[in-house]
This record gives C-alpha cells, structure tokens and sequence, in this order.
C-alpha cells in the first residue's frame, strides 16, 4: 500500500491548484438552469477548456491531457476545493463520453468527443419517460427504420438541462415486439431537429432545470446510432462497471462541502452537531479512500461491478446528511438564500436520480449479496 | 498511490482464516465460556506466527507492521477468536519486556491490558501476566474481581493494580502505552468489521433459506434493504480501517486520527450489522440455540474495548475541531 503521489501527480496538483486560484469566478455564476447562467457556464468551461483542464483524462487529440485515474481523482480535489462553478457538460462528459469511447465509431469519437469537451454542444440524457421511472425498462419511445436513417417518435422526461443543451442522448424501442430491455437502441440526436419540443419544467427552486422532450416524427440519420442495433441496454450499462462507476461523482465535491462543514462546526457549542459533523467528515474520508481502493482493483483488472451501487447509496447519502447538518448549524439563518441552501436542494435530488436509492439497495441486495429477486 | 495489500499480506489473512476455519468453529467459542479458554485457536494462532506477528524476530517474532497484519485480524473477526488476542500479541509487545516477549510468540504467555481509561481487564483470569496502564504485574500478585459481561466467552475483572502492587515499565512506557493503544483500537476495528461480514454472511444465508407466505424472506425488499445497508456500512468502515493499519505504520502525524475514525466506523457499522442479522433471523436469532449470539455478544463487548466510542469520539472531535493551531484539515500526504 501507498498512499503517496508521485512527483509528477504532486506537480500536476499544484498546476490545477495554482490555475484554480487565477480563473475562479470570485461571485458564483448564476444559476445553470437560467438562459444568462447556461452561457456562463459555457464559458466556464470553454475557458477550462483552454487550459486542457475540461476533460484531463481523455486522449489528446480529445481535448484531454491522457491522464490516469488518480491524476483525475487529484484535479477534481483541487476543483471542488477551489469553489469552481458546477459543471453545466457534466451528462456529456461523465456519462455519455465513457459509453461514446467504447462504442462509439472514430468518426461519431471525432465528431462529438472535441466539441463535447469544449462545451461547444452541451448533452442532455433522454431517458426517464413518464411511466417508466425507475422502471426504466419498459420504455415505449418508439425508433423506426426511414431509409438510410430512423424517425423517432414519443416522450422523454426529467431531462436536466434539456432546455438549454444542444443535443440529447437515450434509450428507443427499435424492435417494436420487443419487451423490457430487449430491441432498444442507444441514440444521440440534436435537440433543434425538426419534431423535436423541449417543454421546460420547474423545479423545486424554481429554476427551468428539468424538461420534456417530445418527439414527432423526428429524423435521425444512421450515425446517431451509438453501438449496435437492439444493444442499447447492454451499451448503456456497460460502462457502469468500469470508470464511469467512479466518474459519476468523484470524492473531491464530498470532501471540499465536509471541509466546509467542519469550519461551521468549529463556530458551534452545539456537541451533538459538532459530533455529526465529525462523523461525516469520516464518511467523507471514506469514501475517498474507498475510491482509491477501486481504483487499485480497476488497475489489477477487476470490475466494479454492482460496487458502484454501493458507492451511489453512500455519497448521494452523504451529501444529503452533510447540507442538513449545515443547515442545522446556521440555525436561524438557514432558510436565508445561501450556497449551503443551493447545496441542500441540489443534495436532495441525489438519491432520486441515477438510479433512485431503492433501486440501488436492490441491486446491492441481489448483486452484491446474492438475495433472490 | 496504490491502496491495496501485498500478496503477503492476503496470503497470511489467508492462512489465518485457515487455520481457524479447523482449530475455531463455533464449537470452539461456545466453550470458551466455560473451561475451553483460549482454546485451540491459540495455539494455532502460535503455530502461523500471528502471535509473534508484533514481535521483533531477535525475540522470537516476526517483526511485522499494522499493515501487514490487519487483515489477518479481520480474520480473528470473523471466528470470533476467544481470549485475549488484541492484548497478548498487538499491545503487550510494545509494553513488556523484551525477555518475555519470546513465551508471547510461543503462545505460551497470554497478557490482558488496560488503559487508565477502564476499570475492566478482559480474560484477566487466565492471563499470565496484567498490565494496567504503565504497571505490569503476574497474575498472582493482583486481587481480581469478576463481572458478569455480555459476552460469557470474554469475562471481565476488576483490580487492584497500583504502583505499590505491581513494577513500573520505565519512564517511556507513557509513550509506550499510547502507541499500544493506536494499535490495539486498529485491530480492535478490524475485528469489528470482520465480525460484521460474519453477522451480513449469516444473515444472508438465513434470509436465503427461511421461507415465509410461500418465499424466501431474502426475497421481501424490507430485509434486502436492511442488508444492503449493512453491506455499505461494512464496504465504507473497512477503507478507514486499512488506512488507519497505513498511518501507524508509516508513522503519520494523523495515526491516532486515523486509529479512531476506523475504530467509530469500524463499531457503528458491526452493530448495524448485529442488529440486522437478529432482527433477520427474529425469534430463533434470539435464542442460546442458534450460534448466532456468539458474534452478536462479541461486537457489543468490543465496541467499548480499547476504548468506548465516546473516546474516540473525543479524539476526533480534539483533532478536527478542536485544534485551533493545528492544520484545518489533514488528508493524505
């Protein structure tokens, strides 16, 4: 065991470190899910971008610096303690790259993966539908063949950011026979194609963070097809066992709010509050640790696997219990505009989305433990 | 970076859970609340070098580190290993003197040790000699006095050790004992999670066979989510255990942090999981017949050894909140 960084890693840091504190917004950017914050946050990572900090693990010719895990575990420290604005690319570069990468043709890789990086086209997920929640698998939108390409056809909903993004990526029925998650396909498509209608939706805080999105008719050439045709399922959970299991959210956001959470504990007389705030501290320490324990196994070749739900449940937990404390410690000022508030109604949609907590203890039940379904 | 353990340092965790697989069945901890103590396992524990493991080779050891041995305790755990192990062979080789450290590694010397914090020394009774603090005394010259403890296979006594009674160790022991303490609390920990996975495994396993309204009752998700959350309590607590083994053996200047971060995660997620593998078995979970109670007993009787999760809690409240010098948050180097 070696809980050291290498020279390199320590100089990698210090960069991102130093880079930070020179390109931080001073006042936070507004929020995300409003026209004026969607472009701020654009440039924020178009200014990233330009420091080849956007997507530091990611080939070169991406737009990345090919780095390891670990140097990807150390920027994203560095960035969450740096207080840097959210990442408004997240759903492309998180969760549609690693799939893209695997899947993806070099063509559909070069067309999309550099300008994903610099925020050019911003991705929204079309997954959820309105009667396939967490039941994910027995969604009816519908993809049929129309020459060289497919028409798309139905609904999709709680996509974040829709309203704002450039393109969406999900999941269509291309076998019309088919049932749960057999016959779908794994398609990537420009939100301002014809037929396409993006409903915005309010959320708890008021902002358009969540759309629908309808399709009628919408024409989709045949390399909007990511993977093989009738493998959407397998192509879109595949990559949930590997580094996209960590990817998702990585320790450095977890334990910048723990950080936090402690200098508020240190104000507090309160010993029951100090104590929780300790302890999460802990969990936060945890689940770093614990990152780095399945990196190590990912570079002895294990798979995550299920592990990933494991570590879902934990840091969307985690979040939740460290914003409630925070909230606890400001007392009478806590339902007063704050970054703790943002942070404690952005926290409260972590065990819903992703997978809803209930789903992950399933899958930790059946899985990992082995209980019958 | 690099956090995981060397093929040693599984293959002796390995060999451990070997040997115990034979010379510790339940059995073997049932009767270990009469006569059969320390029992079997003792001397195999002896025989593959755990209880030399902290010992230095010239006296009869195999001069190992925390990291090398964590998970072998883990091990101990799982077979709820009777006698007083922690004591004997990760505390009293940094207390006693160097000539009988080699009856130790022999597994011919059993030790019992406490700190000034507790009144209490486990299995005192069949320990050759005590250590109460920085006073190290035979059995023989200690008035002892037993309490009745929630574990039967873990007697607790109470004595009379004073600085009139028993040899000082010398003037570093006070540095010495706390050095013994970090390491005893880590391996303390380390039973804990392995007495965890042993209460999850057999939960598992029970909950996979009892059929209730015409299904296993695995199947009902109100007990797949009580073990899910076992299983999560038990994969988080056992990272904070192994850095913990990292920081005392590598000397960092957060060990006692460390020690105690593990030790609370490493007590709270073993109760979690003793509270769900009773509730999981219900009526026949609470009961003399089913093996069960033996890992149930031994986590609540070690969740307060080498200090109680109060203490702990104190040593990390002092850590993180309390230091205004300090520095405000030490994570890895």
């Amino acid at each position: 065991m070696d809980l050291t960084f290498t020279p390199h890693q320590q100089e990698f840091r210090e960069e991102v470190r130093a880079w930070l504190a020179g390109h931080v917004p001073a006042e936070p950017l507004p929020s995300m899910d409003t026209a004026e914050g969607f472009e701020r946050h654009r440039d924020w990572e178009r200014t990233l971008a330009g420091a080849r900090l956007a997507v530091v693990s990611w080939p070169e010719e991406y737009g990345g610096r090919g780095a390891g895990l670990i140097d990807w575990l150390i920027f994203e420290e560095e960035y969450w303690a740096s207080g840097a604005p959210g990442r408004v690319s997240q759903n492309g570069i998180f969760l549609l790259a690693p799939t893209l990468m695997a899947y993806g043709t070099d063509e559909q890789k070069r067309r999309h993966l550099p300008r994903m990086a610099r925020a050019d086209d911003v991705w929204a997920q079309a997954w959820s539908e309105p009667e396939s929640g967490s039941d994910l698998a027995s969604l009816r939108a519908t993809a049929r063949p129309d020459g060289d390409g497919w028409r798309l056809n139905g609904q999709k909903t709680w996509s974040s950011r829709a309203v704002y993004a450039d393109w969406c990526f999900g999941l269509f029925r291309t076998d019309p026979e088919s049932e749960r998650h057999h016959g779908l396909t794994y398609f990537m498509l420009p939100l301002d194609s014809e037929g396409v209608t993006v409903r915005p939706i309010a959320q708890l805080d008021g902002e358009h963070g969540f759309a629908e999105i309808f399709f009628d008719d919408v024409h989709v050439p045949a390399d909007g097809v990511l993977g093989e045709l009738g493998q959407g399922w397998k192509v879109a959970m595949a990559t949930t066992s590997s580094e996209r299991g960590l990817t998702l959210r990585s320790p450095g956001r977890f334990m910048a709010t723990a950080d936090r959470l402690l200098e508020l504990a240190r104000q507090s007389d309160d010993q029951t509050l100090r104590d929780a705030a300790v302890a999460a501290w802990t969990d936060s320490e945890a689940y770093r640790l614990h990152t780095f324990r399945a990196a190590a196994r990912l570079a002895e070749g294990i798979e995550l696997g299920a592990d990933s739900s494991l570590m879902k449940v934990f840091w969307s937990e985690l979040d939740l219990r460290m914003h409630e404390l925070a909230l606890d410690l400001l007392g009478p000022r806590a339902p007063v505009a704050s970054r703790w508030l943002d942070g404690f109604l952005f926290a409260l949609a972590g065990p819903i989305y992703a997978g809803t907590n209930e789903i992950q203890r399933n899958i930790i039940a059946e899985r990992v433990l082995g209980l019958p379904r | 970076m690099k956090f995981s353990f060397t093929e040693d340092q599984r293959l002796l965790a390995e060999t451990v859970g070997e040997v115990l697989d034979k010379a510790c069945p339940p059995e073997a901890v049932r009767a270990a609340a009469g006569r059969g103590r320390p029992g079997p396992a003792w001397r195999a524990l002896a025989d593959v070098g755990l209880l030399g493991a902290h010992i230095a080779e010239e006296h009869g050891g195999l001069g190992l580190t925390p990291l090398d041995t964590v998970l072998a305790y883990e091990e101990t755990g799982w077979y709820a290993v009777p006698g007083p192990l922690v004591e004997t062979a990760v505390a009293a080789p940094a207390l006693m003197p160097a000539e009988q450290l080699e009856g130790i590694a022999a597994g011919a010397v059993t030790v019992s040790v406490r700190g000034a914090y507790t009144p209490y020394l486990p299995d005192a009774d069949l320990a050759d000699v005590l250590v109460a603090g920085t006073t190290v005394a035979a059995r023989g010259e200690v008035a002892l006095t037993p309490h009745e403890s929630v574990d039967a296979t873990r007697p607790l006594f109470t004595d009379d050790l004073d600085a009139g009674a028993a040899a000082a160790l010398g003037p570093e022991a006070g540095t010495a004992f706390g050095g013994a303490f970090d390491a005893a609390a880590l391996m303390t920990a380390a039973q804990l999670v392995g007495l965890g996975r042993r209460l999850r495994e057999e939960a598992v396993g029970y909950a996979g066979q009892r059929r209730q309204f015409g299904k296993v009752i695995g199947s009902f998700q109100a007990l797949k989510h009580q073990l899910a959350d076992v299983a999560i309590a038990l994969e988080f607590a056992a990272p904070l255990v192994h850095r913990a083994a990292y920081a005392l053996t590598h000397g960092a200047p957060t060990a006692s942090r460390d020690v105690s971060a593990a030790r609370t995660a490493a007590s709270a997620a073993a109760h979690r999981a003793a509270r769900t593998a009773l509730q999981v078995h219900g009526a026949i979970g609470y009961t003399d017949e089913l093996d069960l109670r033996l890992w149930l007993n031994r986590v609540w009787a070690l969740r307060s050894a080498w200090g109680d999760d109060g203490l702990h809690r104190a040593r990390l409240r002092a850590a993180l909140l309390d230091d205004p010098s300090g520095p405000r948050t030490v994570r890895l180097p």
